[in-house]
């Protein structure tokens, strides 16, 4: 057991990937995945110990922790209720959730799987969609706002849906609502005591040492380690990524804050690369699953039926906000991209999920990786020719349906 | 002029000119600003990338401030009062004045230039009083007619 070889293997590896994706102008998102596949246990099995699979992959769940708090610290509780929004927002939502819904269910999962694929196949990368409008000189036009109002839906989404399926995995029927319960009176207590603190701890953060930081590490772990007890004294699970989540839109609200925000990001980018790797290490790809021909057909099926979705939801949108076809489908385009978050919910449902709720878990989490890389890819490439991509449907449109559009 | 809030990217001022051209100003949530120009029949934007020192600067002379090439030296002038020229001119200091004060020197007796700020280390002293003396390395902020500051520079910095 060596905590500094494996360090180096991750680090080393994660860089050189990272870098050559850089290269490439590709998302760096799968690289990180990939290099975990290769090093980690259904590749060279490189890490020395099962201590140190599990030391990386804490490591990684602190990157997770602090993506949902940086996520919870932008996120915007008034910008997001204008009506043009909410629609934009609710149509995504309905068209890509039922679309991973639908075919959960024709593949063979049960309701609580085909509800953890739709969540993830529903959910775009906010990191690769904004990173992408940014370099591909997008901001200038309208439906650059619109996509990024978009994004910022799917972040309450994602926390909506986290809390479900966390309370939804108790096991029994009963306990649902006792842990529901549990989940939003601990959010309503952080959400409240922070606002009674706010001036107390806000000079705290104005300090140039390392009380700030450490502050704001005190306050997750804490927080994260009230819910765990909660958990163990109700048997229900709060997971510390909602804790963190909702910790983080607190704690937007204090003033002085902003400061601090720089240094989050940095942590937050360390520690969610090491996450991506230890997601990839800790996967046993099921190989002969993976040959099988209803396995390739299923995630052919996904991957398509996914794009078609983004692109069916974007066109609605667009010709309802900016009554323009062609304005939604490059929505569509934009949005296409799926990452970091379909990973954190995989990732989360995982560490709490009780099999007997989930036959098919290793069929799930084998759609679900293969599907993030490839989408991961794919959707950079799709974000980066969105112009050409809506102006070539377009012009098919336009053979099919001439009258349409005079 | 529209403004507008782009979550996690910064926000977003926009004009459209009568001629559909379109300019963005974009605050980057980085702290740097992007400007992005787009002609209404161009299918791509140009778009450049600035730090806020930069934009400041790009900002003074689109206020109307004139900046002119001779050292550091901006002209204000005001549409209400069309003979009224002020020059802010930055100057370094100079042996002949390094150690004394500004009233030592009688700046605004002998020029009728005044001294608005001093540059000192990287911090700076607005308003100085009479009593602040120049050291090494300052850097001066006066304000005049061109006349006085050109005058300021020979009787009392000592230079052609």
């Amino acid at each position: 057991m060596n905590f500094l070889l494996d360090l180096a293997i991750v680090t080393v590896s994660c860089l050189a990937l990272g870098l050559a994706s850089k290269y490439l102008r590709q998302a760096s998102i799968p690289a990180y995945i990939i290099a975990g596949i290769i090093l980690g246990r259904s590749g060279l099995d490189l890490i020395s110990s099962d201590a140190s699979y599990d030391f990386i992959s804490w490591l990684g769940k602190i990157g997770v922790i602090l993506l949902m708090f940086y996520i919870g610290l932008e996120f915007n509780y008034k910008g997001i209720k204008e009506p043009r929004r909410l629609f934009a927002g609710c149509t995504d939502f309905a068209v890509n959730f039922s679309v991973g819904f639908l075919l959960g269910i024709v593949i063979g999962l049960s309701l609580i799987e085909a509800f953890i694929l739709a969540s993830a196949v529903y959910i775009s990368s906010s990191a690769i969609v904004i990173s992408s409008l940014i370099e591909n000189k997008r901001l200038i036009y309208p439906e650059a706002e619109t996509v990024v109002w978009l994004m910022v839906f799917e972040d309450i989404i994602l926390a909506i849906l986290l809390v479900v399926l966390t309370s939804v995995m108790v096991g029994s029927l009963a306990m649902i609502p006792v842990s529901l319960a549990a989940t939003l009176l601990l959010i309503v207590f952080i959400l409240m005591l922070i606002r009674r603190l706010s001036n107390f701890i806000a000079p705290l953060f104005e300090r140039d040492d390392e009380i700030p930081i450490l502050l704001i590490f005190a306050l997750i772990f804490g927080f994260s380690a009230l819910a765990y007890l909660m958990g163990i004294l109700l048997h229900c699970h709060i997971s510390e990524v909602i804790v963190a989540f909702f910790l983080g839109s607190a704690l937007a609200g204090v003033k002085s804050f902003r400061k601090l925000f720089g240094t989050i990001i940095s942590f937050k980018n360390l520690f969610l690369t090491i996450f991506f790797f230890s997601f990839g290490m800790m996967f046993q790809f099921q190989f002969a699953a993976l040959n099988s021909a209803d396995f390739v057909l299923a995630l052919l099926a996904l991957i398509i039926l996914s794009i078609v979705g983004k692109f069916i939801s974007g066109a609605i949108i667009g010709k309802r906000l900016h009554g323009s076809l062609e304005t939604g489908l490059r929505v569509g385009a934009y949005t296409t991209p799926r990452g970091e978050f379909s990973v954190v919910l995989i990732m989360v449902v995982m560490e709490i999920g009780i099999l007997e709720l989930l036959p098919s878990i290793e069929l799930l989490l084998s759609l679900v990786v293969a599907y993030v890389i490839i989408l991961s890819i794919m959707g950079s490439f799709f974000a980066k020719q969105g112009d050409k991509i809506g102006k070539a449907m377009m012009s098919v449109v336009n053979k099919l349906l001439p009258q349409a559009h005079r | 002029m529209r403004i507008s809030e782009l979550p996690e990217i910064g926000t977003k001022y926009e004009i459209e000119s009568p001629k559909g051209d379109k300019v963005a100003v974009i605050f980057l949530t980085t702290g740097e600003i992007e400007l992005y120009v787009l002609e209404s029949d161009a299918d791509k934007p140009s778009v450049t990338r600035l730090t806020s020192e930069e934009a400041r600067r790009l900002g003074s002379v689109l206020t109307g401030a004139l900046l002119t090439i001779e050292q550091e030296d901006i002209e204000v002038s005001f549409s209400e009062i069309s003979d009224l020229r002020i020059h802010i001119h930055l100057c370094p200091v100079t042996k002949n004045v390094v150690g004394k004060s500004i009233e030592d020197l009688a700046i605004r007796k002998k020029t009728g230039v005044t001294v608005v700020a001093i540059s000192r280390k990287g911090q700076s002293i607005v308003s100085p009083p009479p009593e602040t003396v120049f050291e090494e390395g300052d850097l001066i902020v006066a304000v005049g007619k061109r006349e006085q500051i050109k005058a300021c520079q020979q009787v009392i910095l000592g230079q052609g």
